[in-house]
């Protein structure tokens, strides 16, 4: 703080510490601490609803009798006495509605009760399919890795570096082009009367149900996140010395023993970075798993919660399901962590 | 313990490297001893790193062919080569410690833990590194960095060290110590060192042999002392040392000598090549070869001048002199009898001291 204001001058370290606080509260902490907080708690009837509503019941049936007693009050011999009935049933009738009004609105009114039940509304169907979608997020993420890896690779260490920056370039500009098209666009690709099965046709294959078999979903989002793969990869493998690769070949090692003594010990940061944002991303993709399968194969988690948001408006379960799925993520950080013996310090470089 | 495997021969019969249409490495001859200390001596950029690697097998020659021991080296790589190479950044891997690095290559023979770490701690005590081997390469000094690839390039027991100016990055004291190591070293070894350098003071102090290149040629192979007094070109004349260059042209030639008539007068001096009279030439002089003549002394060749300036260097000092021949270097032992006063002044030199050579590029147009 001192430093701060001694190297940018008060009014700037005042603004640098309201922007960074802005952003620490406004969108880091705020948006978690609201999704727990809605997971915690739940309407609920009110203790003693039953028993109310026994005794509205009851109070209706009285004013059943009172309308009966109504209609007999006008045969009457003398219009006095019957006047004098009517208003008096009436009186009766009107104390009656106003009691059986206010029983019900306190039947009707919930209360808010504080409750970690929410996390437990998880049906079996559910939890599987969060199972599922954590296996194939790291399924997708290990896919990944295994693409990216050889590609980082060669374009970092192998090509001369302008040729690098151009292939770099050329892998960035799909990206350009907004995600849900890009996933539409492997959509009909691997649609029944897409390119890829009219040439499987082709040489006999009939037409394979990639979207409907969930398979297509993998592809699709192995497709939009591997960028989120290559980059780290490429940037900390490009600051790997070429000469420690050669040390390492003069000094007798093979090709594998380079990459597991060498380039992947120095990968480390890099491999970590890609791992957990391709991790995170496809643990909670909507859209790539809704276009792909449009409701054909089982849905993936995040569908899950967007239903119980909005479909079952059960906010606080649908905060749960997401609480889950943010614990589940923040777990993989540092398990990733810990695997690689990266520290958040070399991530953030 | 010093791994005592002997050193193994080199010879390079027309090897050339191109790369797409630059000759970086013209087709060369060369034939290192076993055991001996080679340099290879030229400036920034002519070709040096290149020569080490077609050696190391990183590169293959475009044309001709590289043997070691005899052996001929097409399709054999660098792992498989009884090469070890000492690069100029030196290349410790930054995330192994000390005694890992300088086992990593026995580690790729399949060493045990065991076995390889008290090798790699043995290594580390000839090195001078006792107690350094579980640290790492970021925590150590710059000099001890060097040290420790010299005991990973050794744990190979390699027939052959490359070491590519494996001192350029240490200070002047420093890479006089290990100047004095590493020669020691190769001495007590008997490993064949072909040693790169731009820094002829390193050639020439720790050399039994130094090629001179230039441009993708090696123009000379000699002793120091071949190299120093009797350079083969202009080029290496003036890039070994400090030189004078006094253009003339041939007058005559008597057996071995030739006479040079420059603007500054007509001077005797070796003619190596053979220079016919009448050929643009260049008389080059060291500036330790120039003496001052007292009144009535005579030399083989006298020159008069005019004394610019005396810089005072401790053991020596050195005098620029404006001559008719242009302005010359004179290096003066320090005898203690303190300055001259600036002024005339007559310089003379023996008909032996200086090399008459055909004008040619030098090292001041190649900087
Ligand atoms: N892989 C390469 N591709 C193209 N040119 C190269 C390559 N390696 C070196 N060169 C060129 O070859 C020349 C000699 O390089 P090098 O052997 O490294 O010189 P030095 O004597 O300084 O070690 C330089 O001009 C360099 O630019
Ligand atoms: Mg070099």
């Amino acid at each position: 703080m001192t430093r701060l204001r001694r190297s940018f001058g008060a009014p700037m370290a005042a603004l640098i510490v309201l922007l960074t606080g802005t952003w620490v509260l406004g969108l880091i902490a705020a948006p978690q601490v609201i999704m727990i907080e809605q997971s915690l708690w739940k309407m609920d009837r009110p203790a003693g609803a039953d028993e109310l509503s026994v005794q509205i019941d009851r109070l209706y049936n009285r004013l059943d009798m009172l309308m009966l007693d109504r209609a007999a009050a006008r045969t009457l011999r003398t219009p006095s006495a019957t006047e004098a009935k009517l208003a008096q049933i009436d009186a009766e009738r009107a104390a009656l509605a106003a009691e059986i009004a206010d029983l019900e609105t306190a039947e009707r009114t919930p209360v808010k009760t504080w409750t970690l039940s929410n996390y437990a509304q998880m049906g079996q169907a559910h939890l599987r399919i969060f199972a599922k979608t954590i296996l194939a997020s790291l399924a997708v993420t290990a896919i990944a890795f295994a693409v990216c890896y050889p590609i980082a690779f060669a374009i970092a260490k192998l090509e001369p570096p302008r040729r690098a920056a151009l292939i770099m370039l050329a892998l960035v500009i799909p990206y350009a082009i907004n995600e849900l098209l890009r996933v539409f666009a492997w959509q009909m690709i691997l649609n029944y009367g897409g390119p890829l099965n009219a040439a499987l046709g082709l040489v006999g294959i009939g037409p394979v149900p990639f979207l409907e078999s969930g398979s297509g979903v993998f592809v699709a989002m192995v497709y939009a996140y591997i960028l989120f793969m290559v980059f780290p990869l490429y940037n900390v493998l490009e600051t790997l010395d070429t000469n420690q690769i050669e040390a390492a070949r003069d000094l007798g090692a093979k090709t594998w023993q380079i990459h597991r003594r060498i380039v992947l010990p120095h990968a480390r940061p890099g491999i970590a970075v890609g791992c957990i944002m391709t991790f995170m991303l496809s643990a909670g993709s909507y859209s790539v798993p809704y276009i792909m399968t449009r409701g054909t194969a089982a849905p993936w988690f995040a569908q899950l919660v967007y239903n119980r948001f909005f479909q079952a408006s059960d906010w606080n379960v649908g905060a749960a399901y997401a609480v889950s799925l943010l614990a589940v993520c923040t777990g993989f950080v540092f398990l990733m962590m810990r695997l690689l013996k990266v520290r958040l310090r070399d991530i953030a470089k | 313990m010093i791994p005592t495997p002997s050193g193994m021969d080199i010879a390079l019969s027309g090897a050339a490297v191109r790369f797409g249409t630059f000759q970086a490495v013209h087709p060369t001859d060369l034939t290192i001893e076993a055991g001996e200390f080679f340099s290879i001596l030229g400036p920034s950029g002519c070709g040096k790193t290149t020569i080490l690697r077609l050696l190391s097998g990183f590169l293959d020659p475009s044309e001709g062919e590289v043997r070691i021991g005899g052996r001929p080296m097409a399709g054999i790589g660098p792992s498989d080569r009884p090469t070890a190479l000492i690069f100029q950044n030196l290349a410790l891997f930054p995330l192994m410690t000390v005694w890992e690095n300088v086992a990593f290559g026995l580690e790729m023979r399949g060493w045990k833990t065991a076995r390889r770490r008290a090798r790699a701690f043995e290594l580390l005590e000839i090195v001078a590194l006792d107690g350094q081997g579980d640290k790492l390469p970021a925590e150590i000094s710059g000099g001890q960095r060097q040290r420790v690839a010299i005991a990973r390039a050794l744990a190979v027991e390699p027939a052959v060290l490359l070491l590519d100016e494996p001192l350029s990055a240490l200070d002047l004291k420093l890479r006089q110590h290990m100047r004095a190591e590493l020669k020691q070293l190769q001495e007590a070894t008997g490993i064949t060192f072909v040693y790169i350098t731009h820094d002829q003071g390193e050639a020439l102090t720790m050399s039994d042999r130094v090629a001179v290149m230039n441009r993708g040629r090696i123009v000379q192979v000699g002793s120091a002392d071949d190299v120093y007094d009797r350079p083969a070109t202009a080029f290496v004349a003036t890039f070994v040392g400090e030189m004078n260059h006094l253009p003339g042209r041939i007058e005559s030639v008597a057996g071995d000598r030739a006479r040079i008539a420059t603007p500054g007068g007509s001077f005797l001096a070796p003619n190596p090549g053979g220079l016919a009279p009448g050929t643009e030439a260049v008389l080059f002089l060291r500036p330790e070869r120039l003496h001052l003549l007292g009144p009535g002394e005579v030399a083989a060749n006298g020159i008069d001048g005019h004394l610019l300036r005396r810089d005072m260097e401790g053991a020596f000092s050195t005098l620029i002199v404006e001559t008719a021949a242009g302005r010359l270097t004179v290096q003066r032992v320090n005898s203690g009898a303190g300055g001259l006063p600036a002024g005339p002044l007559r310089l003379g030199f023996a008909d032996s001291a200086g090399v008459i050579l055909p004008a040619g590029e030098t090292a001041d147009d190649a900087a």
